[in-house]
């Protein structure tokens, strides 16, 4: 069975579904019309069923980033090893976008929210999927720590931190 | 990547020819030819012409044999003579000049005269049977054939030989006794067919004259005789001339002038006597051919002439030793000329006089130390007269003018210490308490640059017309002694051990800015700049220096402003009474010095109470290394500071410990660690993990040698515990130890020849090899000890490990040095003199100990490491001395400049020269090929463009905005 999705009929509080048909669509609109009130009619049901579905279309939504990471690896290892103009503008797009996903989730997933919901853009709202959204994008991020690292931009060894070392005066002198 | 290493490798070995338009801009050279042998006449200054060229040839103290061209005192050629090969004397003979040399005049050699090139060397006897004699050229003498023109060299006391003159092969040799016997022959003579040998029989007071007849053609002895006489000083008493073709002996016995015309039989024996006279001493002025000498007398010098046994004229001059006396004859005609103490003048004089009733040439000397003098005169009547002082400078007189004058002490120079030099002050604004007025007339008087100021400006900043890392150090326009932009114009203050002489040399190109003699019997030991300019005043160096008298030997120490070299308040004032051991700066607070005297008290220069005191809080931490004799044989110890009641107002050092070393290991000597910024505590390797350097401040080398075992050891020894941290022992060659070592920061490089092969191992082959040592702390990377301020008491102190790779070196050494810059970020490159009067430049990396054995990883690659060589080719790009000849360098002093990039080199020994090296490239200037004007002229362009473009912009914009 093959679903028409019409997200305008999903929103109960679309303000545009209430208007009447233009002029000339009355056929069309009634037939709409008449299956939205066909549906409407088993009301709580088909609402429940919507829900359903946002939420799976939010699971999707929010494994997003992981489905990226073979494309972005690809990406990765074509760009080669060395710190040039294209490895660097494809590191940084690594290391960016996963903190602006995270800081645009609320935004990103209010239109999957339940129609129960009572704030969808709270970040209580459908936590699960995004908690996933945030461990997925943490692994975008580590891939791009990753090619940092094997690119040498990381400072992990003691080299990276030896001008920073200070020593005193040396507590004894030789005359010379 | 794969390529990676090639590109290190050819950046490595390829950046480092001098371009020749750098050359005399970058560098100076000095040549030198050190002090004329003017004690004996064999070896004496004396003038030869070339081709209607005078030429001064001489011997010098420096083992060379130099002919000075009488025009301008330039170089015309040097012969430089090993120094085990000493030279003993010279002769000219037509286009060539022979030469004596080596332990009894082993090496005859002919010179040509015009260019010094050797025509023949011949070896007369083994080195080791040579007769080893003081003055050195006893028993050894040149004599040319009067008609054959052939040499007859007369060698080790003993032998005679003829040599060809042109090829210098022997067609006979006479020995006269074995070496055994008691006769020492000193003189030669050759007449037409005979050669007179002239020496001395020791007997129980004086000697006995012994001559032998030689035939020259064949070398057989026609006679032998011996003439009782009571000459006590062979060398100084007894001379031989030949007059118009007659040969004769004179020596001075008791006080008198005694004369033996010689004949091929020897029969006559009868010796005359010049009547009435007595003398202290004979001189061979150069006018021995008319027979002529100079007497000094009781009651003054007189010329005598000891063929007809007569005195000429009266006295002509004093018979003080401060009267120096030369002669010369042209046609018969003697010239004697003399220096002396004019009473009448009140000045130190020189005269000319032709032994004749006419009048003198007198002229003025500026010296007072005048030792030795050469007289010519030209047809024309004029005289010349080169004169030797005792401090080292030689000059020509012509006429009465001095023709020119050359600083030959500076090729005994033993110490130098480059002094940066004052900004110079372009407003004389003293900024407080000027009146508004003056300030007023000042800026008026200073406005009237400004067009001038403007459009150099203006040229400045479109051509870029800045000064590059190559250019030349420019001096001030105004004379005055300032730095120039980089830092590059520095003084060089040096001290030869001659005379206790003092220079003040321009960095930028050699000069001598002023000399000073510190005095007679003064040897300057070491030098200290105890103010720079950053301290605000004009830089001020101390000298520490051993005065030797009859009575005693002082320590004195002299401070002088090293812009002027006049002597600073407190100058020339006697440190320690006796004999010091050594002095050292010390910069706590502030600098003073510190001199130990031989009972190991501390005495202060200055002796203030600000010295004292820093000296009182700093004393518990002070160590210091030195050397003492035990036993009979030297050791090494290490010394503490106290404050002892009973040494009184004196702190005192005292020993804590001793080097202990194995039972005939004997200590040659010990070398302090080149000091300066260390930039960077670790070495980073590509997986960046870090090296930390071992950097104790107290390290020092001290070499040993084994003498019984054939090994020489080399040792880096803490000074404040006398643990030995790192040691190697080497090869010694036949028994002698040459090892030429040097450390900065964690780095040791040295360089000695390998002799010994054993026949099983083909690895090894005779040579020499450079070693280079990098130390470490712990025991690996990341190990990290902080050794650089640790204590040495400390457990970790030892906690060192080390990199080692040896090389085999092209070349054998004089001496080596690191480059040094003003922060040590720039890399350090290994400045090396070499015995083929080069002086070259070895990139660090080229050294690294840590090259790998194959083909380098990527990591390895991108530390800069390539593979493992274990030639160190002999480039010629690395050598930076272009094509000069830089002979005998004793020692290789770097300085910083101002740029971080460049270090000063500066070499001396015989010879002096300085240049300036970058070892990681003129990073800190703009290459000289940036093109300014092509910069200024885009950005100008694009200025043009958006002042074209910008109104058409604002009308569209305009339009769109109406009809959009």
């Amino acid at each position: 069975m093959s679903r028409i999705l019409e997200y305008s009929s999903l929103e109960t509080a679309v303000k545009w579904s209430k208007l009447p048909s233009p002029p000339g669509f009355a056929n069309q609109a009634s037939s709409t019309s008449k299956t939205s009130s066909k549906k409407s009619s088993s009301g709580s049901k088909t609402k429940d069923s919507f829900d359903e579905i946002k939420e799976k279309r939010a699971w999707d939504f929010a494994t997003s980033p992981a489905k990226q990471l073979p494309m972005q690896a690809f990406m990765l290892y074509m760009s080669g090893g060395g710190v040039q103009i294209f490895s660097m503008g494809i590191v940084f797009m690594l290391l960016m976008s996963p903190f602006k996903a995270v800081f645009a989730m609320n935004e990103a997933f209010a239109q999957f929210a339940p129609s129960s919901a009572k704030n969808p853009k709270a970040t209580s709202t459908l936590i699960l999927q995004k908690l996933l959204y945030v461990v997925c994008n943490l692994l975008t991020l580590g891939v791009g720590l990753w090619k940092c690292r094997s690119m040498g931009l990381l400072p992990t060894g003691s080299g990276d931190w030896l001008a920073f070392e200070t020593r005193w005066p040396a507590p004894e002198i030789s005359l010379y | 990547m794969r390529f990676l290493p090639l590109l290190f490798l050819i950046h490595a070995l390829g950046c480092w020819a001098i371009h020749e338009s750098d050359v005399g801009t970058v560098d100076w050279h000095k040549k030198l030819v050190g002090i004329p042998l003017y004690k004996s006449s064999a070896t004496a200054p004396r003038f030869a012409s070339v081709d209607d060229r005078n030429v001064i040839l001489t011997a010098t103290a420096n083992n060379v044999l130099a002919a000075l061209d009488a025009k301008d005192g330039t170089v015309a050629w040097r012969y430089v003579f090993d120094p085990e090969d000493r030279i003993a004397g010279f002769y000219q003979n037509g286009n060539t000049v022979v030469t004596l040399s080596g332990p009894g005049g082993a090496i005859a050699r002919g010179l040509d005269i015009k260019t010094g090139v050797l025509t023949f060397e011949r070896r007369l006897h083994p080195n080791s049977e040579g007769l080893l004699v003081d003055p050195n050229d006893l028993g050894k003498g040149i004599a040319i054939g009067t008609t054959s023109q052939d040499v007859y060299t007369l060698t080790n006391g003993h032998t005679v030989t003829r040599l060809d003159k042109s090829t210098g092969k022997p067609s006979w040799t006479w020995s006269g006794q074995d070496q055994s016997s008691l006769t020492l022959f000193t003189k030669l003579l050759t007449t037409t067919d005979t050669v007179y040998v002239i020496g001395v029989s020791s007997s129980f007071a004086s000697y006995t004259l012994h001559i032998v007849s030689l035939s020259s053609s064949t070398g057989q002895v026609l006679a032998d005789s011996e003439i009782p006489s009571s000459i006590v000083n062979a060398s100084a008493d007894l001379f031989a001339f030949v007059h118009s073709g007659s040969a004769f002996a004179a020596w001075l016995e008791k006080g008198n002038a005694r004369s033996l015309s010689l004949s091929p039989t020897l029969k006559n024996k009868k010796a005359q006597t010049l009547p009435k006279q007595s003398f202290e001493e004979l001189l061979d002025v150069g006018l021995s051919d008319l027979g002529l000498f100079v007497g000094k007398g009781s009651r003054g010098s007189t010329v005598i002439n000891l063929v007809d046994n007569a005195s000429l004229g009266s006295t002509i001059g004093s018979s003080d030793a401060s009267t120096i006396y030369a002669g010369f004859h042209a046609d018969g005609k003697p010239h004697i000329a003399k220096s002396f103490w004019s009473t009448s003048a009140e000045k130190y004089t020189l005269e000319v006089n032709a032994l004749d009733a006419s009048a003198p040439t007198t002229l003025p000397l500026e010296h007072t130390d005048v030792a030795h003098l050469t007289l010519h005169v030209a047809s024309s009547g004029e005289p010349q007269v080169f004169l030797t002082t005792e401090s080292g400078t030689v000059q020509l007189y012509t006429g009465t003018q001095v023709q020119w004058s050359r600083e030959e002490s500076l090729a005994t120079t033993t110490i130098a210490e480059f002094v940066e030099l004052p900004e110079q002050i372009s407003a004389e604004a003293d900024a407080k308490g000027e009146s508004f007025t003056h300030r007023l007339l000042r800026h008026a008087v200073q406005a009237q640059d400004f067009p001038r100021y403007f459009s150099s400006f203006v040229r400045r900043f479109v051509t870029g017309s800045y000064a590059s890392a190559t250019s030349a150090a420019t001096a001030a326009a105004d004379g005055k002694l300032s730095r120039d932009a980089f830092g590059f114009r520095q003084v060089i203050v040096t001290a030869s051990h001659v005379g206790g002489k003092v220079f003040g040399i321009d960095s930028s190109n050699g000069d001598i800015l002023w000399s000073r003699a510190l005095g007679a019997g003064v040897t300057p030991s070491k030098i200290f700049t105890i103010k720079a300019v950053s301290d605000g005043v004009d830089p001020e160096v101390v000298i520490v220096t051993e005065k030797r008298s009859e009575e005693a030997r002082d320590t004195v120490v002299f401070h002088l402003n090293a812009l002027t070299g006049e002597d600073v308040a407190g100058s020339g004032t006697t440190a320690v009474r006796g004999q010091g051991s050594d002095a050292f700066l010390l910069d706590y607070g502030s600098k003073f010095i510190v001199i130990l005297d031989d009972l190991q008290r501390v005495h202060f220069y200055p002796d203030n109470e600000e010295s004292r005191r820093a000296f009182a809080d700093s004393h518990s931490k002070l160590s210091l290394p030195s050397l003492a004799s035990k036993n009979g044989h030297t050791v090494i110890f290490g010394s503490h500071f106290a404050f002892n009641e009973d040494a009184g107002e004196h702190p005192v050092a005292y020993r804590t410990w001793e080097l202990p070393l194995p039972k005939d290991e004997r200590v040659q000597t010990i070398d302090h660690a080149h000091r300066g910024p260390v930039a960077s505590l670790g070495k980073v390797l590509g997986d960046r993990t870090t090296l930390y350097k071992y950097l104790n401040p107290r390290l020092f080398i001290a070499y040993t040698v084994t003498a019984s075992k054939n090994l020489c050891g080399l040792y880096l020894v803490d000074s404040a515990k006398g643990t030995v941290i790192y040691q190697v022992q080497l090869p010694a060659n036949n028994g002698a130890c040459n090892i030429q070592a040097t450390l900065s920061e964690n780095w040791l490089v040295y360089h000695y020849y390998e002799s010994e092969v054993p026949s099983s191992d083909v690895h090894r082959t005779k040579g020499y090899r450079v070693v280079t040592v990098e130390l470490y702390e712990g025991q690996g990377p990341d190990d990290k000890t902080e050794s650089s301020d640790m204590s040495s008491f400390d457990k970790a102190a030892t906690d060192v490990f080390a990199f080692e790779e040896s090389y085999i070196f092209p070349h054998a050494i004089s001496a080596l040095a690191p480059t040094s810059t003003k922060f040590g970020i720039s890399g350090k490159d290994l400045i090396v003199a070499t015995k083929n009067h080069k002086i070259q430049s070895f990139p660090r990396r080229l050294l690294n100990p840590r090259r790998p054995h194959r083909k380098p990883t990527s990591q390895e690659a991108e530390e800069g490491l390539f593979q493992y060589d274990p030639i160190i080719y002999d480039d010629p790009k690395r050598v930076i001395s272009h094509t000069y000849e830089v002979a005998n360098v004793q020692k290789i002093v770097t300085a910083p400049a101002l740029l971080e990039s460049t270090s000063m080199v500066f070499a001396f020994g015989l010879d002096m020269f300085l240049t300036r090296v970058a070892p990681s490239g003129t990073f800190d200037v703009l290459s000289e090929n940036f093109n300014k004007a092509q910069l200024v002229l885009t950005v100008s362009g694009l200025i043009a463009a958006i002042m074209f473009t910008r109104p058409m912009v604002q009308r569209k914009r305009l339009r769109e905005k109406w009809y959009m």
